[in-house]
């Protein structure tokens, strides 16, 4: 850590105050800018589950629909446009359809009697479990 | 000068390095199983997992109420359930299922009767037993006869190790108690085994134990109509959450929803309400845990009219709790208000005191 000593005097040669100012508004600017964005975080892909196992994680970065067979009948997953969600499902009640479009990291869509899951991720965790 | 940016450089990389959290996923008691197990190697946190699912197994099978373990084999609940029908018959109960129905008695009784899992033959009869439920045709008569018969935990008498009910209208269905009640289980399982880091969540009901690494676990708060999470609610070691709500199950007719929460005063499923989550302290040995109150107390807010909720939180000592309306309008209790992390801007809330 002394190391560091000589580096912070180097710096307040070379800087003046004006750079100062622009750290200090730079930082300011990261910081409003990580809590805005934080909690509502853009997927980058969604990641699937089929019972107890991982099905596999798919960008969302490109148009396709994910056919898989659950343990009631085949389902399909449709990515678009950095989103994903249920598009066919052979359940009853369709509750995952209605679901709709998942955008955000975090975001969980459930298919209980097909006993698939959806899950987008990003780069941080909102939440460690979701309370559904 | 090049040599302490690498120096720095290793110290950022090695925080990336993988935590110890394991991670699983499966279905029990018809809903998602969530374990998640921090601090042990992958392997060790696997056999713990593992064990967990399968004693939830072992008590959903015993516990159900409407589905047979195997052809022609009731469960243990059904079995009793049978002999309730015949009033005053006994029939042997194993001592656990004996504690769960008197701790799910006392808690009925301060709930005034608005927990009730005596209702079983209500909630059949709008067809919420069943895997896949589709509209019903409502049998006014039916509902009718079944308060009139008011079938009530208190109807049922434990002796020694058999059981039998007063009132033959009665049928256990403990769907509002048992995933609370198999919380408290694993909890106690993992503390045995000395885990110390742990989060298990059943179908909307969660506890913690410890902590997740150096955070506190952080659990979300899903929003009832909208595929995301409202809030998120840090978990220290001990509490649980609980939500129930009207959308995991129920069907529409014509404009309206009926979900599976039943007002036993009524017979109709609750409508004042969309959700309602609370959160419970670790709780004193002997009396009725955690996890079986975040499951329980969720029920009788849900239920109650709008001007009752606070005290139907307050029969069980529930500080924290937020109800969201059949409006859509949000209600916090003063104490979970500053606790809760809001993960949709601007929104609007009203404290209730």
């Amino acid at each position: 850590m002394s190391n560091l000593k000589p580096l912070i005097k180097s710096l307040q040669q070379y800087l003046r105050i004006g750079d100062w100012l622009v750290a200090l508004i730079s930082l300011a600017c990261v910081i409003w800018l990580f809590q805005t964005l934080w909690s509502h975080e853009q997927a980058a892909k969604v990641q699937i589950r089929l019972g107890d196992k991982i099905y596999g994680t798919y960008s969302l970065n490109q148009q396709r629909d994910i056919h898989i067979h659950g343990s009631t009948g085949e389902a399909i997953i449709s990515i678009a446009n950095g989103q994903a969600r249920f598009a066919q499902s052979p359940c009853k009640n369709q509750y995952c359809i209605h679901q709709g479009w998942l955008t955000l990291a975090g975001q969980v869509a459930v298919c209980l009697p097909n006993q698939i899951a959806l899950e987008l991720l990003g780069e941080n965790k909102p939440y460690d479990s979701l309370n559904y | 000068m090049l040599r302490n940016a690498f120096f720095l450089l290793f110290f950022l990389l090695t925080s990336c390095a993988r935590e110890p959290l394991y991670h699983s996923q499966s279905y029990v008691f018809g809903t998602l199983v969530d374990i998640s197990i921090y601090g042990e190697t992958d392997e060790r946190a696997r056999q713990l997992a593992d064990h967990i699912q399968q004693d939830f197994q072992s008590l959903h099978n015993r516990l159900h109420a409407w589905k047979p373990i195997s052809t022609g084999k009731p469960s243990e609940l059904q079995q009793i359930n049978a002999a309730f029908s015949q009033a005053n018959q006994t029939i042997k109960i194993s001592p656990d299922l004996a504690a769960i129905i008197a701790d799910a008695t006392v808690l009925s009784e301060k709930s005034n009767g608005l927990f009730n899992p005596a209702i079983g033959h209500l909630i059949s009869s709008w067809g919420f037993q069943r895997d896949e439920f589709a509209v019903v045709n409502i049998n006014e008569a039916e509902i009718k006869n079944l308060i009139h018969a008011q079938p009530r935990m208190t109807d049922i008498v434990i002796d020694n190790n058999t059981v039998y009910s007063k009132n033959p209208t009665v049928k256990l269905d403990l769907g509002g108690y048992a995933k609370g009640y198999a919380l408290d289980t694993a909890a106690n399982y993992l503390r045995k085994q000395g885990v110390k880091n742990a989060l298990i969540n059943i179908g909307g009901n969660v506890i913690a134990l410890g902590k997740h690494g150096d955070a506190t676990w952080r659990v979300g708060i899903q929003h009832p109509r909208q595929p995301t999470a409202i809030a998120t609610i840090d978990l220290a070691d001990g509490w649980a959450v609980g939500t129930s709500g009207d959308y995991q199950r129920y069907f529409m007719l014509g404009d309206k929803r009926y979900c599976h929460i039943i007002d036993p005063r009524t017979g109709y499923p609750a409508q004042d309400t969309q959700s309602v989550t609370v959160l419970v302290p670790p709780q004193a040995i002997n009396q009725s845990q955690a996890g079986v109150l975040s499951d329980v107390t969720s029920k009788p807010i849900f239920i109650e009219t709008p001007k009752n909720r606070k005290l139907a939180a307050a029969a069980f000592g529930i500080d924290d709790f937020m109800v969201i309306d059949a409006n859509a309008q949000i209600f916090v209790s003063k104490k979970l208000a500053g606790k809760i992390h809001w993960l949709i801007p601007n929104v609007q809330f009203k404290a209730i005191d």
